[in-house]
């Protein structure tokens, strides 16, 4: 009996030791491994879903119901949160249509980690795999389709999981740029 | 040291009440309390030979599925869920089943304890691949043909979802590594009323009929994003007199890649049961036995999406094959003339085609063949090939 107390105090406090802030933060470095962590995790049973299909809300529900079903730890389910509200917050940036902006400029490289580009493609051998790698995806599919498949990512396949990102067109030429050196 | 127990616990809780109170203040996006999540279908089923046990044409089936699950996230400690599900059945009456419904609690990072009715963690397909939009094939698996079968292949297993508690934990090994472990006790399986003991009951009910829990547990180890491998078992007392025991175990293999993925499982029952010899004279007891009825069975499956080719108009199209196997063995002798033993020898395959409209809406044109082994056991040759047509959608 002593030893299954001296155990169960022990089991008790290791558990609490491990315990950690299950705190929501805007934490732009969470976007990048967010991205990673729906690449990875999502796909594995089903298609990762573009992250309009609900609100920021609904997602900080139903992010919970997934961290049980996919195993993913309390800090891989903030990430997620993360990666999935800086794509629908409207501060960030605005529709292509919305020019007027007095959002500071921020070059390609600084876009494509604050978007979690590399969450679901390679560039330079780093990154996953749920979509193409975009090293020389400017060469190959040209820009005209880059620019597209930023401002309207089904246009060639319907059942893409690519969000539509709150990115302007300055955006967009900066990220064609970046992906022009790779 | 009881104090020291007590004094342990008291820590434990305040941690854990004072985490939800900082996580709350620091909380800086927006925080839902509810949503509603979910998928259905509509199948059409052409299976032009095919009928019922009582020789009445089962043809042409058109079947309808909604199941809306609720989400109630009360703290973001906790978070309480509820799967329904709406269907018509054989009649055309109005069907509802509560799935699941439970409370996850999140102990910690890596800790989460659930309680009520959940979908046991036991291989990978009834607890997260079942639902039909995320399920390749119009079908389920031959193992799992109490899940949602309606063919003359009879499933190994359909306690799938029972009331209890589960932990579980998951374990980072570097960047990529991940061990999954859940060990969970429920209400268990329950005698089904005929002859010999009348095996186990196929589906979960409320409440148990013997003194015992069953447990059970599920231990995998995964390498993001493509391999996981799980080994699962589950033992419970089934029986009235809580006399004979149910065991299952069940080995999972998932690798997804980019545009293809390979699923299998190997899937195992035992279950006693007793019974008594003929008499060899009038008025006399015929000697009195226990002996192990096994049912086992694989299968694997097999999806490429044609997005690998390039071609735009192929992008949404995935093609999909699924093979299945199922024996069964009562002490070594198949010979033995249970009802339930009826058509569960056999394999099954499965051909189909996909055509995603949505990340989460599918059409679904698939063909299925049954092959049964021992067709003289049971209801005879019942010629069990079909055609599915099915829309299945997320939301």
């Amino acid at each position: 009996m002593k030893i299954l107390i001296l155990l169960l105090t022990i089991f008790t406090l290791t558990i609490s030791t491990f315990s950690v802030q299950a705190q929501h933060v805007s934490d732009p470095s969470l976007v990048a491994e967010g991205a990673k962590v729906y690449s990875e995790n999502c796909a594995r049973c089903h298609n990762a879903r573009p992250a309009e299909e609900y609100t920021k809300k609904e997602w900080s529900v139903v992010i919970p119901h997934m961290r049980a079903k996919a195993h993913m730890t309390g800090k891989e389910a903030l990430a997620v949160e993360a990666f999935l509200a800086s794509t629908l917050t409207a501060d960030v940036r605005n529709i292509a249509s919305h020019e007027n902006t007095n959002l500071p400029k921020k070059t390609g490289a600084e876009l494509v980690t604050q978007f979690g580009c590399q969450g679901c493609h390679q560039l330079r051998g780093e990154g996953g795999k749920l979509g193409p790698a975009l090293d020389n995806v400017v060469a190959d599919k040209g820009e005209a389709f880059v620019l597209k498949k930023l401002m309207e990512p089904k246009f060639n396949n319907a059942a893409s999981a690519m969000p539509k990102y709150p990115m302007n067109k300055e955006d967009i030429a900066a990220i064609i740029e970046f992906l022009k050196q790779e | 040291m009881k104090n020291g127990l007590l004094q342990s616990v008291v820590a434990a809780t305040s941690m854990s009440l004072m985490t939800t109170v900082n996580a709350q203040e620091n909380s800086t996006l927006d925080i839902g309390r509810f949503a509603i999540a979910g998928y259905g279908d509509v199948t059409y089923i052409n299976q032009s030979n095919m009928k019922d046990e009582a020789g009445n044409d089962i043809q042409n089936n058109v079947v309808a599925r909604f199941v809306p699950i609720f989400l109630f996230q009360l703290s973001e400690k906790i978070h309480i869920e509820a799967e329904l599900e709406f269907s018509t059945n054989a009649e055309g009456e109005t069907e509802t089943e509560l799935e699941y419904a439970n409370m996850d609690y999140f102990f910690n990072d890596n800790t989460i304890i659930t309680a009520g009715k959940f979908l046991l963690p036991f291989g990978q397909f009834g607890v997260n691949l079942h639902p039909s939009w995320i399920n390749k094939a119009a079908s389920n698996p031959g193992l799992y043909g109490g899940h949602g079968g309606n063919g003359s292949l009879g499933g190994i297993t359909s306690i799938l979802g029972d009331t209890g508690i589960n932990i579980a934990n998951t374990w980072n090994l570097g960047d990529a590594g991940r061990i999954f472990t859940d060990f969970y006790t429920v209400s268990g399986p329950r005698q089904e009323a005929g002859d010999h003991g009348g095996g186990v009951e196929m589906s979960a009910k409320n409440g148990d009929n013997n003194n015992t829990m069953a447990f059970g547990g599920r231990i995998a180890y995964a390498f993001l994003p493509e391999w996981e491998v799980g080994v699962s078992y589950y033992s419970g007392k089934y029986s009235n007199d809580g006399d004979l025991n149910y065991d299952a175990y069940n080995i999972d293999i998932n690798w997804v890649g980019s545009y293809a993925s390979v699923r299998g499982e190997i899937f195992g029952s035992s279950a006693e049961t007793e019974g008594e010899d003929d008499p060899i004279e009038v008025d006399e007891h015929g000697e009195e036995w226990v002996k192990d009825f096994d049912k086992s069975g694989w299968y694997i499956q097999g999806t490429w999406q044609a997005r690998e080719l390039g071609k735009a108009w192929l992008n949404p199209v995935e093609f999909v094959v699924r093979y299945s196997d199922i024996k069964s063995d009562f002490d070594g002798s198949i010979g033995h003339d249970f009802e339930e033993d009826a058509g569960k020898m056999g394999s099954r395959i499965y051909y189909g085609v996909n055509y995603w409209l949505e990340p989460s809406a599918v059409l679904k044109l698939g063909a299925e063949s049954t092959s049964i082994d021992n067709e003289g056991a049971g209801h005879g040759g019942i010629v069990d090939d079909r055609v599915f047509l099915q829309l299945a959608f997320g939301f």
